[in-house]
């Protein structure tokens, strides 16, 4: 079967069992989209509401601006920390694909550091700038956000073409510097346009929960904040059933109905469905009353879970693409139970460290609002 | 050749170096620098030192913006970059450390949140929490140095994992502990210099004490640097050792490049620093920020070179090619196992030129940074193609060539079309100058004359020049490593005139005549013979 010019996989053995790398990754991806979503999606509610709140008299959006503004470049390093995560326990299953791809559009894949890192100081540049409404600001938030949109086309590139090895070797041979990009696959635009539009919807919700817990301060602020979230989060989740449906149009069919057919698969999917209906449907209600209820909070809940869900499927996707190439239950193990026991307490720990470090900035906030 | 190769214009291991390098300098102030600003902040509320203390809050905001963007989107960098140059080594290593590359993740992430929340809680956070955090920030950069430091000192230095493949004793490997010192000892020495980059402005109570205080850590740093170092030079391998002899210029230049920045910085900061505060302006705080970027890129450059012909010692090449498998591949030949090639046709100057990108597109171009034309000038088709078989023993640090005989024809074509072919008109005024470029590029890749590497002096001491050219024709067979000799005849004649020449100038320091060269040596960690192990 394997004609197309696939690298070997690496002749050492896997430092861990599969099922263990599957779980850190999908882990570790849900997180790091929910980052990326909100600095992506982040960043475009940021510079709708600076526009809106600098041209007209619309003091909230003014004020969401401003609070988006100092959220921006966390939301980002986060995205860039979770991904390296990501990138680590993806190259572990599938090194020999994502490094291939990767190569074959080195040029713009490198480019992605240099974006990210104008990104990121724009969004810093923001985060100085924007309360003042003076200046380049906006001009600087839409550069970064230009720039997020960019990367994320690289990455679809990347993500698309790792599981299109019959694309590879006519790519090598019209662009071995790697000046080449997926543009010929048909999943791609669709995919691109699911991820962006993805982004503004979970950011949505994201918001919506947001201004749940900001009607306890402000009402008037925080029930004009998830009204607005609910409204962005169900048009753009409207549009996403468009998108997806494209997208599973444009997968070739004997692989969209092995995935369809696949019984965890078409689980997780009819999953993913029923949790984003209820989420669209929990958002919408209950931000709907002239006081936004509880039920907002249940909706931003299956929203996260329909995150990690479509992450999974997203997983299938890749697996029921790669079949008749990669084979991860013949992948030769030799666990380091000793180090990967050393790593869980260290991940444990770090993640209380990091508890308790936002416990100390609470308290302090607390204190300095109490003063 | 499993995977493709990124065909770029200039070494791809030119583009690892400079990320590195830059990624380098700032994640090392990253570490350092996190204990400067803590303690720094202990200080000036031990002293209740209003004016120290706004110096540290603006020296974070630049710590922060400085180390959180470039710091950490240019190692995400290195991660890209290696897998786009060296994916066979990448991914070697990835499967031997990926959990100590996921521990090191978590101290990355610890890290990331810590500085992100010290740099914004000046003004809500009580002061004692406050320094936690930033301990906290310290403790987990440090760690991210440590873990890193074991990867990194263990590809050149793998000790008992070669036969254990044990993580514990690839971490903990020979210069793993020296390493670590001398690394520590830069950050803090380049916590110091940066310390400057913020200096209060003139007037301001604070200045003379922050300049006072940041030269404190360069010099500490820098007396520390030296022990690391030396510990780290003894635990070296052998072939290592030889590359610091002197007989390689690159290696000499950045030994001297790298002692004079660092001791510029460090003599800048005592005269400026702890004798003149008063006296430190910008150009000065430039001039020692390069310093500290030249003493960190020499130091690179030379840990990068001491490991070659390794990326990593004795399981992959510099040119991301497997030790295990060169042998398979000079038998199948690159057309039968490169998965990725512009071209099938193996008589094409196309297929060679694929050959020259996979076997040594890693450290070389056709022109430019280590450019092949220069090298290669005065070679034809079947002395390239010859002398290829011997890559592995010539005068630098080169791995063996992993192909077949096609392989090497297709490549000593592609190499000779770089240049045009030389057709000289030699007369008696020229002859010794053109004698001397024949040697260069026919016998000056594995032989002096008078030098100590490989000399001929022994050999051809009293001979003439015709009696020098009577031995050309049986040099294929004197030994498996010389290539036939097939120069045009007028260059023949140069040659032999310039070689009886050269052996019979007298000597400033006359010694012993040495035995001719018999290009057979040790091998030192199961790595090809490197004719750099002969000269001591």
């Amino acid at each position: 079967m394997q004609t197309l010019p696939i690298p070997h996989v690496d002749p050492m053995p896997l430092p861990g069992p599969v099922w263990l790398f599957v779980a850190l990754l999908l882990v570790v991806f849900t997180l790091h989209v929910a980052a990326m979503n909100s600095a992506l999606g982040g960043g475009l509610w940021a510079l709708w509401n600076y526009l809106r709140g600098r041209h007209s008299n619309h003091p909230y959006s003014r004020r969401l601006a401003n609070e988006l503004s100092q959220m921006l470049p966390v939301f980002l390093a986060f995205t860039v920390t979770l991904g390296v995560a990501a990138l680590l326990f993806v190259q572990v299953l599938f090194g020999n694909f994502l490094y291939t791809s990767s190569i074959l559009i080195g040029s713009f894949w490198l480019l992605v550091i240099p974006l990210v890192m104008v990104a990121y100081y724009g969004y810093y540049y923001f985060s100085y700038t924007a309360e003042k409404g003076k200046g380049i600001a906006g001009c600087v938030l839409s550069v970064s956000v230009l720039v997020l949109l960019v990367i994320a086309f690289i990455f679809v590139n990347n993500m698309t073409l790792m599981v299109r090895p019959d694309r590879w070797l006519a790519m090598y041979r019209a662009h071995a510097n790697g000046w080449d990009l997926n543009l010929g696959d048909y999943q791609l635009v669709p995919r691109y346009l699911h991820i962006v539009n993805g982004s503004v919807a979970v950011f949505s919700a994201i918001l919506a929960h947001l201004g749940m817990r900001k009607m306890k301060s402000d009402e008037g602020y925080g029930r004009w904040l998830v009204q607005r979230a609910a409204l962005v989060f169900a048009g753009s989740t409207g549009l996403q059933f468009v998108f997806g449906m494209w997208l599973l149009m444009a997968i070739p069919r004997q692989i969209a109905m092995s995935l369809l057919r696949d019984p965890l698969a078409g689980s997780v999917f009819g999953l993913a469905l029923i949790t984003v209906i209820a989420g669209l449907l929990l958002i919408l209600l209950g931000s709907l009353s002239e006081k936004p209820s509880a039920l907002v909070n249940a909706g931003f809940g299956c929203v996260l879970a329909t995150l990690f869900l479509m992450v999974c499927l997203r997983y299938l996707l890749r697996l029921a693409y790669l079949k008749p190439y990669a084979h991860l239950d013949a992948l030769a193990m030799r666990p380091q139970w000793g180090v990967i026991a050393l790593f869980l307490v260290l991940f444990v720990g770090g993640l209380a460290t990091v508890g308790y470090m936002l416990w100390l900035v609470a308290r302090g906030r607390k204190a300095s609002a109490a003063s | 050749m499993n995977y493709p190769h990124w065909q770029l214009a200039f070494p791809g291991g030119l583009l690892i170096g400079v990320v590195a390098i830059l990624h380098v300098f700032v994640s090392h102030f990253a570490v350092g620098g996190g204990f400067f600003l803590v303690t720094t902040e202990s200080k000036a509320r031990r002293e209740n030192d209003a004016s120290l203390l706004a110096y540290c809050k603006r020296h974070s905001k630049f710590f922060a913006l400085l180390t959180l963007v470039f710091g950490a989107i240019s190692g995400v960098g290195i991660w890209f970059t290696i897998g786009l140059v060296s994916p066979e080594a990448t991914s070697m290593l990835i499967h031997a450390f990926v959990w100590a590359w996921a521990m090191e993740w978590v101290f990355f992430f610890v890290e990331i949140a810590a500085a992100i929340i010290y740099a914004k809680t000046w003004e809500t956070m009580d002061a004692s929490s406050h320094m936690i955090i930033g301990w906290i920030y310290f403790v987990a950069a440090w760690m991210s140095l440590f873990i890193i430091n074991g990867i990194l000192t263990f590809m050149l230095t793998p000790g008992r994992w070669a036969t254990t493949q044990n993580f514990w004793d690839g971490m903990f490997n020979p210069t793993f502990w020296p390493s670590l010192v001398a690394r520590s000892a830069v950050c803090f020495l380049l916590a110091g210099i940066f310390g400057y980059v913020t200096l209060p402005r003139l007037g301001d109570a604070a200045r003379e004490k922050v300049a006072r205080w940041s030269a404190l850590w360069t010099v500490g740093g820098a007396v520390v640097l030296p022990i690391g170092l030396y510990w780290y030079l003894a635990k070296l391998p052998l072939f290592s050792h030889l590359y610091l002899n002197g007989s390689l210029i690159g290696v000499t230049h950045a030994v001297r490049g790298g002692l004079g920045f660092t001791a510029l910085a460090v003599l800048l900061a005592v005269v400026f620093g702890l004798a003149k505060p008063r006296w430190i302006n910008t150009p000065v705080v430039v001039v020692m920020v390069v310093c500290g970027l030249g003493s960190i890129g020499a130091g690179e450059y030379l840990r990068e070179f001491l490991r070659k012909p390794w990326v990593v010692n004795s399981v992959v090449y510099a040119n991301d090619v497997r030790a295990a498998e060169v042998e398979s591949w000079q038998q199948k030949g690159i057309a039968r196992t490169a998965n990725f090639l512009t071209t099938d046709n193996t008589a094409s100057l196309e297929y060679g030129r694929n050959v020259f990108q996979l076997q040594c597109g890693s450290c070389h171009a056709a022109t430019g940074y280590r450019g092949m034309k220069s090298r290669v000038d005065g070679w034809d088709a079947a002395f390239a193609a010859d002398i290829l078989q011997h890559i592995h023993v010539l005068r630098g640090t080169m791995p063996p060539f992993a192909g077949d005989e096609t392989d090497r024809k297709a490549l000593g074509k592609y190499l000779a079309s770089l240049n045009d072919e030389w057709h000289f008109t030699i007369t008696g005024a020229n002859r010794l100058e053109i004698g001397k470029k024949v040697f260069d590029a026919r016998c000056g890749h594995c032989h002096t004359v008078n030098g100590n590497f490989r000399p001929l002096r022994g050999t051809f001491e009293n001979a003439t020049g015709p009696q020098v050219q009577d031995v050309f024709p049986a040099l294929g067979s004197m030994s498996s490593n010389m290539p036939d000799f097939n120069a045009p005849a007028d260059q023949a004649e140069a040659l032999g005139f310039y070689i009886a020449h050269e052996a019979n100038l007298p000597l400033a320091h006359p010694r012993a005549p040495e035995a001719p060269p018999t290009g057979v040596g040790h091998s030192q960690l199961q790595r090809p013979l490197n004719p750099r192990e002969e000269v001591r």
